[in-house]
């Protein structure tokens, strides 16, 4: 360190201080803490590999115990809707739901929260060579498709291989026609078979991760209605300030993190803001 | 009755860890996975709350290795689901009733569970009949699984804890007639290294089968290992085989 005029602890100083600072500028001031608080959180499944550290890092920092749940949007949807469930907390998957909860006056309001990514995932090293979606459709190529999983993963990968123009052939193609991505992806990752049409998100799992090669999908392919979340107060919020609070958290750099390493693209970002506009999350 | 049940403390002992160690497990297979058949590929399963996830392979090679060694030891020392079905045998009404061809018949029933769940595995790829919970607090997710899942995988989870609670009437009858897993260990026990068996000294007297919570006789179908009858039969007449030292 003092060969290039810079004390190691000059650097240790100066290194600290900035991550200080930076941290002091990402994560939302707590002016008080929530002890012997509570706070029921409720989520699209998907969201939940993001979830469980970002809430682990809210309860440190305020002390408030939070209750997550994390399934299908649509079923918590359906219990929230027809009102046999409460939360105080919804990050649904689907911007109609958000809507109609806010209709319903079962949600007071909501935020862009994240944007989910679809690519075509391969065996690390793509042995097939798979150049683009296209490639799913060739003589040869082995594909995996999950048409019976719930719709993010099942119904949208295949729109998207509609609209690829390749859906009747990668059907033809497929070696595994499975109703769980999980599951399914398994296969690919053991190299049965050479690509599938996945969320971003599944390679980030702890299973999945650094297993697979992903490859972009042009965006006029991916149907709007899963990609974008949001994250709302539920109006049976015992703790306004405390929800508030919590949502505040997860929206900060802090929170959005957790989002960023699990696969999808943060509302607060440049992209997340294109992407808001784009499909207009917006609470009006 | 509970003098009986307390009998073999080193068993209780067993069953009480492993009630601590797999019993959550258990928990989960039952009433939050949403898969076909519960307990095995838990690996990959969406449900990521399952301590299942890391003790599914762990579990399959114990259960194996215990089945060439031990038989169903399994079943009678480690299943969770077996000391629920003993609790709930302790009073049984028809304690001794269900005998002769009509148990014979009732035993093929965990072979053809076995056989369906083999299907369910290898050639339907192991559907997903419920949505999975991924995380969330217990009961409330066991609450959502009922209130989203298919109708076939309530009419599943209702014919398990229904085979279950028979056990108040017939005891063990999950265990003895519906188990797949017992009926897998059932086969494999018939090349076990170790096992109770009767020897010269048996008279038939079946005090045994009266005894023994799974209505059995020591190494004939159904014996669970559990060694009970080693301390009730007065002729002396059970033994620990060994095919190692015997050949």
């Amino acid at each position: 360190m003092k060969k290039n005029g810079v004390s190691r602890r000059q650097f240790l100083k100066t290194g600290g201080l900035a991550l200080g600072a930076g941290l002091a500028s990402a994560s939302p001031a707590f002016p008080q803490t929530y002890a012997q608080e509570s706070l029921q959180v409720w989520s699209c499944g998907g969201l939940a590999e993001a979830f469980e550290p970002a809430n682990h890092e809210f309860e440190k920092l305020t002390k408030a115990s939070i209750a997550y749940t994390g399934a299908f949007a649509g079923a918590l949807g359906k219990s929230l809707l027809t009102g046999s469930a409460r939360t105080e907390i919804f990050g649904p998957r689907v911007l109609e739901l958000a809507k109609k909860l806010k209709a319903q006056g079962k949600m007071l309001w909501f935020k862009p929260l994240c944007f989910t990514q679809y690519v075509v995932a391969t065996p690390k090293g793509n042995p097939a060579g798979i150049e683009s979606i296209k490639d799913m459709g060739k003589t040869g190529v082995k594909t995996i498709l999950t048409p019976e999983a719930s719709p993010p993963g099942g119904k949208a990968a295949m729109i998207i291989l509609k609209k690829a123009g390749v859906e009747d052939k990668a059907r033809a193609n497929a070696v595994l026609v499975g109703d769980c991505v999980q599951t399914a992806i398994t296969d690919l990752v053991q190299g049965k078979a050479d690509a599938a049409v996945i969320e971003k998100r599944i390679t980030r799992l702890p299973q999945f991760r650094g297993k697979l090669d992903t490859l972009p999908i042009p965006e006029a392919f991916i149907p709007p209605v899963p990609v974008p979340f949001t994250i709302g107060i539920m109006k049976w919020a015992k703790n306004r300030a405390l929800a508030e609070a919590f949502v505040a958290f997860i929206l900060s750099d802090q929170g959005q993190t957790w989002f960023h390493r699990a696969g999808f693209i943060p509302a607060q970002t440049e992209e997340g803001e294109r992407l808001t506009k784009k499909y207009g999350v917006m609470d009006v | 009755m509970f003098k009986q049940w307390f009998g073999n403390r080193q068993r209780r002992l067993v069953q009480l860890i492993s009630l601590g160690i797999i019993g959550e497990w258990s928990f989960y297979g039952i009433f939050r996975c949403p898969f076909a058949v519960p307990y095995i590929g838990c690996g990959n399963c969406p449900v990521i709350q399952c301590p299942g996830r890391n003790l599914w392979m762990w579990g399959w090679i114990v259960m194996g290795i215990s089945a060439v060694l031990f038989g169903r030891v399994f079943c009678g020392w480690i299943c969770p689901g077996g000391l629920v079905s003993e609790i709930l045998s302790m009073g049984a009404f028809f304690k001794n009733k269900i005998n002769g061809i009509v148990s014979s018949l009732f035993r093929a029933g965990k072979y053809i569970v076995m056989a369906l769940s083999l299907y369910f595995f290898f050639v339907a790829n192991n559907p997903r009949w419920a949505i999975p919970i991924r995380t969330g607090e217990f009961f409330k997710s066991v609450g959502l699984t009922f209130e989203h899942a298919d109708p076939i995988w309530i009419y599943k989870t209702m014919a398990v804890l229904i085979a279950v609670g028979i056990s108040i009437l017939v005891p063990m009858f999950w265990c003895r007639f519906c188990c797949p897993t017992g009926g897998a260990l059932e086969l494999l026990s018939r090349f076990s290294l170790f096992a109770f068996t009767k020897n010269k000294k048996c008279t038939a007297c079946d005090q045994c089968i009266r005894k023994c919570t799974m209505e059995t006789r020591p190494s004939e179908s159904n014996c669970v290992q559990c060694g009970d009858c080693s301390d009730f039969c007065k002729l002396d007449a059970v033994t620990w085989r060994s095919r190692i030292r015997s050949s």
